[in-house]
Parts: C-alpha cells; structure tokens; sequence
C-alpha cells in the first residue's frame, strides 16, 4: 500500500511501472473478448469462418444488428425476460424487506426460529427442490407458465435478501419507531413510510441482486418452459446457438444479438455501480464480526 | 457466542422487550403477518421439496406412474452398476480442485491489486467486475467461440504470438481446464468480497509492522491472511458449493463431452430428470443423485464449519 511511498526513487519508479503493465494485462482480459464480440457481430456470416482470422472485419455489416435480433426473436425474448425480471424484482425485495423488519425490530415468540430456518435454507441447493417442484408446478398447471419463475420471489424465495434486509434494520435505532408510535403509527405505517424511505440503499442493493438472478436465471426457464415463445433472453440465446439438426449457427447474427442482450445489465452497472458493490460487499463485512 | 445469556424466547410471551411494544399481542400477529409470505415460501419451497426430494430418491419414478418405493435400490446402482456415474464424480471433482484454488488465489491477488493507490486503479476494478456483470450465458456463449480451436479469439492471439494452440473444448484432456478458465473470467466476484474485507484490515497494523521492520510479505502472511480469515473460510465454503453445483458452464459449453469429460453432476442430473423428448425421465434415480450431491455439500460446509466460528454472526440481535 504506501510502502511504495518510501522506498527510495528508482525502486518506485520499477514499482510503479510494474503495476501499470499488470493493469493494463488485467484490462486486456477482461475487456479485448468484449471487444472482439463486437468485431465478430459485424462480420458477415462467411467471413467469421476466415482462416487466417482477421481481428478486424473487412467490411463492417452493420444489417447484423437488425437481421440478427430478427432471427432470435430478440424482441419477444426481451419482452418476455422484462416481464419475468421485473415481477420476481418486486417480490423478492417486499417479502425480503417485510420479512427482515419483522425479523429485526418486532419481538414475537418463534422469531429466532424462523431466523435461523429462512438463513439455514441459504445452505440448501436449489437442486434439491428442482424434481419435486416440477411434480408440482406439472399438477397444478404451472408447467410452461412463468407463475415458477415469479411466484416463488413473492414469497420470500431468496434468504440472502432476507438476511441482509434485518442485518439492515438491526442498524437504525429504535428510538424512530418509538416516536412514531408515539405519534400513533401502526407497524404497516412505520415500515412503510418511516422505514422504507430509510432503508433505501439496502433495497436497491437488493434489488439489483434479484435483477442480476432473473435475468440471468438459466437452469429455471430451461425446466419449466417448454415453447418457445414464453422463453426468455437466457434460454432463446443458448438455443440459437446450440447445433441443432447439423446446422452451424449464425455467429455473426449471434454476437450482434448478443450485445444487445449484455446493455442492460450494463447499464445498470454503470448508473448503480455502488450498489453493485455494496451488495457483495456488505457480504464480506456482515460476517466479518 | 451469548446465546446462554438470552434463552430462545419460547412462550414467555411476547412484549417483554424494553419497551419496544405496548400492546402485549399486537406484535405477533403484526408479526406473523409481515413474515407469512416467507412462512408460506419456506413450507412449500424448502420444506416440502426437502421431504419429497429424499422420498423420491428411494424409489422408481418416471413423472407419470406413481413412485414405487425400492429402498437404496437407486443408490447400489448409482455406486455399483451406472458406468457413468463414477465420471461424473470425477468430473465434478476435477472441476471443484481446479476452480477452487484458482479462483481464491487470483481473486485475492487480483483484491491485493487493486488495493493500491494508483491512478486509474478504479477503472481496473471496475473491468474487474465486468464479466461478473453480463448475463452468464451471454459471456458463457461468447467464450464457447472465443474457444473454437479453428477461428476463435485465444488460437488467434497465442498462434500470433508464437505459443503452442490447442482444440480447448474438442480435446477430452482440456475440455475441463477450458471450462475452468472460462469461469475464472468472473473472478471479479471472489475479488470484490476479498477487497471488501481487505478495506476493513486496520491501516495502524500496517504502519506498526513497518515500525517494527516488516517487510510487505510478513505484513501480507502476519497481518492480512490472519485479519480476512473468516472470509477467506466463507469464500471457500461459497465457491465449493457453487463449483459442485456447476451446470451453465458445461450445459452450453460442451454438454458434458467429449466423452464424459465435462459430465458434471448437475449436467448428469438433469439428463436423468428431464431427457430430451422420447427417452424416460428417471425422476427417483436423479433424486438420488442429488441427494449424493447435497451430502457432498453439507460435509463441505459442516468441515468449514468446524475450523470457524462464522456463524456466530447471526447472534448479534438486540434483546
């Protein structure tokens, strides 16, 4: 850290310089295969398929970005995904928060239980659920519904969010809703108009946690959706390209979709990039106590 | 820690707090009904499945005829007579020991990294963090070309560079390391919890090692291993669990081949469970192989347990 500050110059000067090359490697890995998906998705479909490979297409077929979202159905995809994202958002960050309020600043008998049965089932493998709640979701009519994908965040189905939503209340002081009782506010009033304006940050947090699962939820969709067009983003791309009947895959249509596919969460990273970080983050710190 | 101190409260009544309700019973059913939804959720979700998943795993089942119970039936012939489920474990295995280690190590080098002060450290941890950001079968798909032996972007870069290539997914000895090196690209989320807990080490133990003459790599094995330990243990606990239970990865990238060589058994599961159109699911066999693999995980997680306290954490509540 500030050893570097002491040494003496040319040692810095090395120091320095080494730090810069390791930045600049780290960069190049992360960055240059975004970057190369973007060359391949303005190739034209022949072209990608070159050897030699040229890094740089030789003309830049710009019609892939309409032609290929076209043959994905990447509209529809979008649509789809929006929809179940949005909805399983909602749920998953209310439940989360009512569950950690009532967890955290309500004393009822069983409260401990509960705590440690909704963290406890943290440790459970969403595997374990997969047969028998596809039995289920078959008897009941959800099968190749979207109700498997949204229902189960309405009720409370991500216990990180539970957990982390009382770690956050456990912080604000009592003495709030002291004077809003005081004050003749009931728990509904309290939790909506005193502690949610409060707790801003931790659903937010949480909030793009439960965007980053939906969106990119493979495995769910996969089992539950059978036709085509209720699928979203996640399993329509990784349909196109697998081989089906022999036929190689566009990839140059691919890539370009692709892109599209990647910009929201991307967007979002960008505008929210704190909360990004403090999602994870405050998993590093809540259990460093 | 202080459990012994707070008793769990069972049936003393609610109320007795200092002071945060009045009305003795209005807590718990404002309570209860804060927490339904999640109560409901539990039963149905956790609960339920839990029971059912184990019943399942002692019996025949194909999804359309009832279960018809055999006892550990499925189980002798997972461990005695499926030819693939021995490399499925192996697979598994394979996978968990390459990406493990590799992944604490460079997450924490990379955490180290980017825990100076440098200019334009900012942008690095940010494109750290990117490939953790993008849709996983976005970046998953994207890797799958990146990797074609033929015209892909790494034969590209190591055959101008002079380095020897290699056929990556297509060859039964890379096909795993391939896999591996695809997932590090996200090791910016084993990174970003290490820079968390390395921004929370106390800068004075820094400053009185170097009164004392330490030099950065004492500091680095005295200091910093011992300070971030227990987040090291959760990371191991974190990214085991998750390494067992790898399915995206060799669904997409290789489905399980060539050969058996990316056959996971999360990969394995689902082509007992759900088989493609025209075969019989084996619902019961695949619920045994899943219970394998949540045995496998509760004794990693009940072996990092035994070397921590971590847990201890859930007791801090205001009583």
């Amino acid at each position: 850290m500030t050893t570097l500050q002491t040494e003496r110059r040319p040692r810095r000067l090395i120091g320095t310089t080494a730090w810069y090359v390791t930045a600049l490697f780290v960069a190049a890995v992360m960055i240059v295969p975004l970057l190369w998906m973007i060359t391949i998705g303005l190739k034209s479909g022949s072209a990608v398929f070159e050897i030699p490979p040229r890094l740089l297409p030789r003309e830049w077929t710009w019609s892939n970005f309409i032609d290929g979202p076209k043959a994905i159905h990447f509209p529809r995809l979008l649509l789809n995904s929006t929809i179940i994202t949005a909805l399983s958002v909602l749920g998953g960050v209310m439940t989360a928060m009512m569950t950690g309020y009532a967890l955290a600043r309500l004393r009822f008998p069983g409260r401990k239980v509960w705590f440690y049965l909704f963290v406890g089932s943290m440790l459970l493998p969403g595997v374990v659920g997969l047969i028998p709640l596809f039995q289920l979701y078959k008897s009941i009519g959800w099968y190749d519904t979207w109700l498997p994908l949204i229902v189960p965040a309405f009720l409370g189905g991500n216990p990180l969010f539970i957990f982390l939503a009382r770690q956050y209340f456990l912080a604000i002081p009592y003495s709030i809703d002291e004077a809003a009782k005081i004050d003749g506010a009931g728990h509904l009033r309290i939790f909506t108009q005193v502690m949610l304006p409060l707790t801003r940050p931790a659903w937010i947090t949480m909030a793009i946690l439960a965007f980053q699962a939906s969106w990119n939820d493979y495995l769910n969709p996969l089992v539950y959706l059978y036709s085509s067009g209720k699928w979203p983003l996640s399993v329509g791309m990784a349909a196109f390209i697998s081989p089906f009947a022999g036929k190689t895959p566009d990839w140059s249509y691919y890539m370009a979709t692709n892109l599209l596919y990647m910009l929201p969460p991307l967007v979002l990273f960008f505008v929210a990039q704190r909360y990004f970080i403090q999602g994870l983050g405050s998993l590093g710190s809540t259990t460093q106590k | 820690m202080n459990r012994s101190s707070r008793p769990l409260q069972r049936g003393n009544g609610p109320g007795r707090g200092k002071g945060l309700s009045r009305g003795a019973g209005s807590d718990t059913v404002a309570a209860y009904l804060f927490i339904a939804p999640a109560i409901i959720g539990f039963t149905v979700f956790v609960g339920y499945p839990l029971i059912r998943s184990f019943y399942l795993a002692l019996t025949k089942y194909n999804g359309l005829a009832d279960p018809v119970f055999v006892g550990l039936g499925n189980f002798r012939r997972l461990f005695g007579g499926d030819p693939a489920f021995w490399p499925a474990l192996r697979a598994t295995g394979y996978l968990v020991v390459l990406y493990v280690p590799l992944s604490l190590i460079l997450g924490l080098a990379l955490a180290m990294f980017c825990n100076q002060r440098f200019r334009g450290v900012r942008i690095v941890r940010t494109l750290a963090y990117l490939p953790v950001v993008l849709p996983a079968v976005a970046t998953i798909t994207l890797w799958k070309f990146i990797l074609n032996p033929e015209v892909g972007l790494l034969n590209t870069v190591l055959d101008r560079l002079g380095l020897p290539t290699s056929l990556w997914l297509q060859s039964p000895s890379m096909s795993m390391p391939s896999v591996v090196l695809m997932m590090l690209w996200g090791v910016g989320g084993t990174m970003i919890i290490f820079l968390a807990a390395l921004q929370s080490v106390p800068t004075e133990l820094y400053e009185a090692a170097k009164v004392d003459g330490a030099g950065p790599w004492s500091a680095f094995i005295r200091i910093t291993l011992p300070t971030i330990s227990p987040i090291i243990l959760l990371q191991v606990i974190l990214q085991t669990t998750a390494a067992l239970q790898t399915f995206n990865q060799p669904k997409i990238l290789t489905n399980g081949g060539p050969g058996f060589s990316t056959n996971v058994l999360m990969l394995s599961i689902y082509n007992n469970g759900f088989p493609n159109l025209g075969r019989i699911p084996q619902l019961g066999y695949a619920s045994a192989q899943v219970w394998v693999l949540f045995i496998v995980i509760i004794a990693v997680i009940a072996l990092a347990a035994k070397f921590t306290s971590l847990w201890t954490y859930s007791d801090n509540t205001p009583d």
